[in-house]
């Protein structure tokens, strides 16, 4: 294939607004590849204490026993060897905007981070390559007792619960990528709400990769005391390069008894970045754990959150979309293991794929043999908008106990013809027609988002339709 | 892992075959090296995840003489046949052997022909060689490789052009050696425009220990329709392996339906390759599983060609200790706009210990497309259970009731009347012994 770099950015950069590029200054000069010194280096620039830096080491271990998965995406083009696991590029956090450095700030500025931040955030942690830069919470939070902090200072400052809660729902073993993240975690928050408290406004994280060859390793812990709630939002993206990076965080979240957290992600990587996350929650009794999942880009993604029913009549569910153009291959999903009686979870996955993209439903239900009455439905949606592009549904249902009821259920198709006539009947070019029935098929969706980010949802969705009909 | 042995199955039970094996020696002594040098199917695969054969010792006797035509009556194999009906054409192999093919005048003037696979080789091996083992090769799994180098006796059928049959064409294979292993056959090549009815019964008594290893290929031609129907009715103790696969021509239309009620351990695959444009394939699926049975049933909608159908319902019930599992694949590949594709396993779990699986795929790479899948695994329905016991019904028979209900959606779309009536009986029969 005959195509300059040039052009070949131009084709990948195609509708993503988000590609721009501040220059690299790290405060240290960054080194690629793994090894064992990189995991001590990286536990040692952040004063960690012992157990953290030998669970690291461990887990590198781990990482590198592991094979790499043979089903799912192509994981093939990942180049260990190439990629910066740590680049610091502050001295310190901020919080305020001001205090950081022009270029940064800008990014932020572009994002529209702080005007949002304004209006209609509780708190909000933004972190730059491997660091929190900025983080702020609302003081009315604070004083309720709330933590909000960013992951390395919660190690310091709140040993006690990172130690308890730390790596029990994903051990470091778990799976490859996230010993991987283990060994190199950076960033991530931690959030703790004490009994009782419902923190009304959401608490916001956006992730921002600016390097090239970047490896991101953020690291997420949310605990909910009982009868609290939270909804936690998290979003990112990054510069447009013609080589990869790439992505790996770890989420653990605990619903304790009848607390209630919602995690929303709107997944706006460029086509160059490798998404491999692992999310996993626990809900206790009566609990309620809602992930509400928006992936729109990256290069490959494999993220399936799940969640534990741990306690009677705990409730999960899972709304996820996946979006692939050029290039992408999504392949997402989301599991529930019933482990108590009376639980009940609802997975709901809309996927959309266009210009040759790939999108995956994967999925598990299971019941436990003591889960009775256990209820589960799962449905998958997925269109598909020409000829070159595919669909994938791949649901496990697993049941040990004679009272569980599950039923699962999806269908693929097009954009239907006579919807398209009507609408282009009214005037509309076959772009926007293709765009509002796209936006109306996700609707389920959006509708559970947040306003400003069901817009925003929808505006991404048009972005990656534009052109594209005709 | 645990090592097969594998000492039965070698040279020595190669030569030890009977006369009509002699003529295919080449291809069964290759087939015994790939038996050899594939690994026993491994849980860590997708394919064999939810069947464990690590265990599984493949010290089986390699043939058992299933005697002459003397020991039909002798062993009641017409009544085993289950036959109600008349019939085109029957068939009936016991153990390693077939005992007796009765052909009737429609087979006979015409030029179809009926009986088994190594008389057909002698006879007329350029029918069978062309399609022998080209949907199911012997390289597929260690398994097939083994099929393939010991099989014997077997059946083969061929309609020429534009000929329709009045009545099914029925085989049974029955058996009652323990300890031994057979490799039925069933090679079905019907030619464009015409119209056949074939039944594949296996039957056995309990057996302490038995091997079945069997495999279906069907051709459809151009614009034919072809029902096949496939029940298994094996005794406890055997563990049976089979692959159906069937490829579909242009405008055909093709109809199977598994019934799966016997074995210790069944693991039954159902393959239709939509190869040609306006090809339609039903399969229909009924199992009723108990006792510590082990069903794990595989099936594959792949749609090569544009403008097709299929169409795919499972259903069945669990009791006892049993453990059923479905999986499935639609396919569609880049080519296979226009195509309209359903898939549907239900389950329905009525004791405490028994386990269902469900696993319904999609893999769909043309765009222009109708499918769907629906899975669901779950108890009967209490609402109904009140309003039948509320109406004065003992709740025992209210269950039954329901639990027939939930078959007679599959049932009602079997058009050969009396397997769907023998279906129906069997049915009953495990629902009363639940009593």
């Amino acid at each position: 294939m005959a195509i300059s770099q040039e052009e070949h950015l131009k084709e990948l950069s195609k509708g993503y607004r988000f590609d721009w590029k501040d220059e690299a200054r790290p405060v240290f000069e960054p080194k690629r590849g793994l090894s064992e010194q990189v995991v001590e280096e990286i536990s040692s620039l952040k004063s960690e204490p012992d157990w953290m830096r030998k669970r690291r080491v461990k887990a590198l271990k781990h990482f590198e026993a592991r094979p790499m998965p043979w089903w799912g995406a192509d994981l093939s083009g990942i180049d260990f060897d190439n990629i910066y696991y740590f680049i610091r590029s502050t001295e310190k956090q901020a919080t305020t905007w001001e205090d950081l450095p022009d270029d940064i700030r800008g990014t932020w500025d572009k994002l529209g981070i702080p005007e949002a931040e304004k209006k209609y955030l509780g708190g909000v942690s933004a972190q730059y390559e491997s660091e929190v830069v900025y983080h702020k919470i609302k003081g009315e939070l604070e004083s309720m007792g709330v933590l909000f902090t960013d992951m390395d200072s919660a190690v310091r400052d709140y040993p006690d619960l990172v130690k308890e809660y730390f790596g029990t729902l994903i051990p470091p073993n778990d799976n490859k990528f996230a010993a991987l993240n283990t060994a190199v975690w950076s960033g991530g928050s931690f959030i703790y709400v004490p009994p009782g408290v419902h923190v009304e406004i959401p608490l916001q994280a956006y992730f921002r990769i600016n390097a090239e060859n970047m490896g991101q390793f953020e690291r997420t812990l949310i605990i909910a005391d009982e009868g609290s709630y939270v909804h936690y939002v998290e979003g990112c993206s990054a510069p447009i390069y013609t080589s990869d990076s790439l992505h790996s965080a770890v989420v653990e979240i605990k619903a304790m008894k009848g607390a209630r957290v919602r995690y929303t992600t709107i997944q706006n990587w460029s086509t160059n970045v490798y998404n491999l996350v692992t999310k996993r929650a626990a809900a206790y009794e009566d609990a309620v754990m809602e992930w509400v999942d928006g992936n729109i880009g990256s290069k490959v993604t494999m993220k399936y959150p799940s969640i534990y029913l741990l306690g009677r009549g705990a409730r999960g569910e899972v709304l996820s979309v996946a979006f692939a153009g050029k290039g992408m291959h999504t392949d997402a999903g989301g599991k529930a293991i019933h482990a108590a009686p009376y639980t009940t979870s609802v997975i709901n996955s809309k996927s959309v794929s266009k210009d040759g993209g790939r999108t995956g439903y994967r999925g598990l239900v299971r019941v436990e043999p003591d889960a009775h009455h256990a209820k589960s439905t799962v449905r998958c949606d997925a269109l598909i908008l020409d000829e070159e592009s595919r669909s994938d549904t791949y649901p496990y249902i697993e049941v040990e106990d004679e009272t569980a009821a599950l039923g699962h259920e999806a269908t693929v198709s097009k954009v239907g013809d006579d919807q398209l006539f009507y609408l282009m009947s009214r005037g509309l070019s076959e772009a926007e027609a293709t765009a509002m029935i796209v936006n109306g098929f996700i609707e389920p969706i959006t509708r559970e988002l947040p306003m400003e980010y069901a817009v925003e949802l929808n505006r991404l969705i048009e972005l990656q339709m534009e052109g594209s009909v005709g | 892992m645990a090592s097969v042995s594998t000492e039965t199955f070698d040279e020595r039970a190669l030569e030890a075959l009977p006369e009509g094996a002699r003529s295919t020696a080449p291809q069964r002594r290759q087939a015994l090296e790939l038996f050899r040098s594939m690994p026993v199917p491994s849980q860590e695969t997708e394919e064999w995840r939810y069947t464990d054969l690590s265990e599984f010792e493949l010290d089986f006797e390699p043939f058992a003489d299933g005697g002459t035509a003397e020991d039909l009556n002798r062993h009641g194999l017409l009544a085993a046949a289950a036959i109600s009906g008349e019939r085109a054409g029957l068939q009936i192999q016991r153990n390693g052997t077939v005992l007796s093919t009765q052909r009737s005048g429609a087979l006979d003037d015409r030029n179809a022909w009926f009986g088994s696979i190594d008389e057909a080789l002698e006879t007329r091996r350029e029918l069978v060689e062309p399609h022998l083992h080209t949907l199911v090769p012997a390289d597929r799994t260690k398994f097939t490789a083994l099929h393939a180098a010991f099989r014997t006796g077997g059946t083969f059928l061929h309609v020429p052009r534009d000929m329709a049959m009045q009545l099914p064409i029925q085989t049974l294979t029955y058996l009652d050696a323990d300890g031994a292993a057979i490799f039925p056959h069933t090679l079905i090549v019907v030619e464009p425009g015409s119209d056949v009815t074939f039944i594949d019964r296996y039957a056995s008594p309990d057996l302490e220990r038995a091997f079945s290893n069997a495999i279906v290929e069907i051709f459809v031609g151009e614009g034919a329709q072809v029902r096949y129907a496939s029940i298994q009715e094996w005794g406890n103790g055997v563990t049976h392996l089979g692959i159906q696969r069937a490829t579909v021509g242009r405008d055909a239309t093709f109809r199977s339906l598994n019934i799966g009620f016997g074995a210790s351990l069944a693991r039954a695959e159902a393959e239709t390759v939509l190869a040609e444009p306006g090809g339609f394939s039903e399969m229909l699926g009924v199992f009723f599983a108990d006792g510590e049975q082990h069903f794990d049933h595989r099936s594959i909608q792949d749609h090569v060609a544009p403008n097709c159908t299929s169409d795919l319902l499972y259903k069945g019930a669990l009791r006892d200790h049993s453990r059923a599992v479905y999986s499935g694949w639609v396919h569609v590949r880049p080519d296979a706009q226009k195509t309209n594709a359903m898939q549907t396993s239900r389950n329905i779990v009525l004791s405490e210990h028994a386990k269902a699986d469900a696993i319904p795929n999609l893999e769909i790479e043309a765009n222009d497309v109708r499918c769907g899948h629906a899975a669901s695994v779950g108890p009967v329905d209490e609402d109904a259970i009140f309003y039948l016991t509320s109406r004065g019904i003992p709740r025992d028979e209210a269950e039954r009731l329901i639990v027939s209900g939930f078959f007679q959606e599959v049932l009602d779309r079997v058009k050969i009347e009396e397997v769907r009536e023998g279906a129906e009986q069997a049915i009953q029969d495990e629902l009363e012994r639940s009593g």
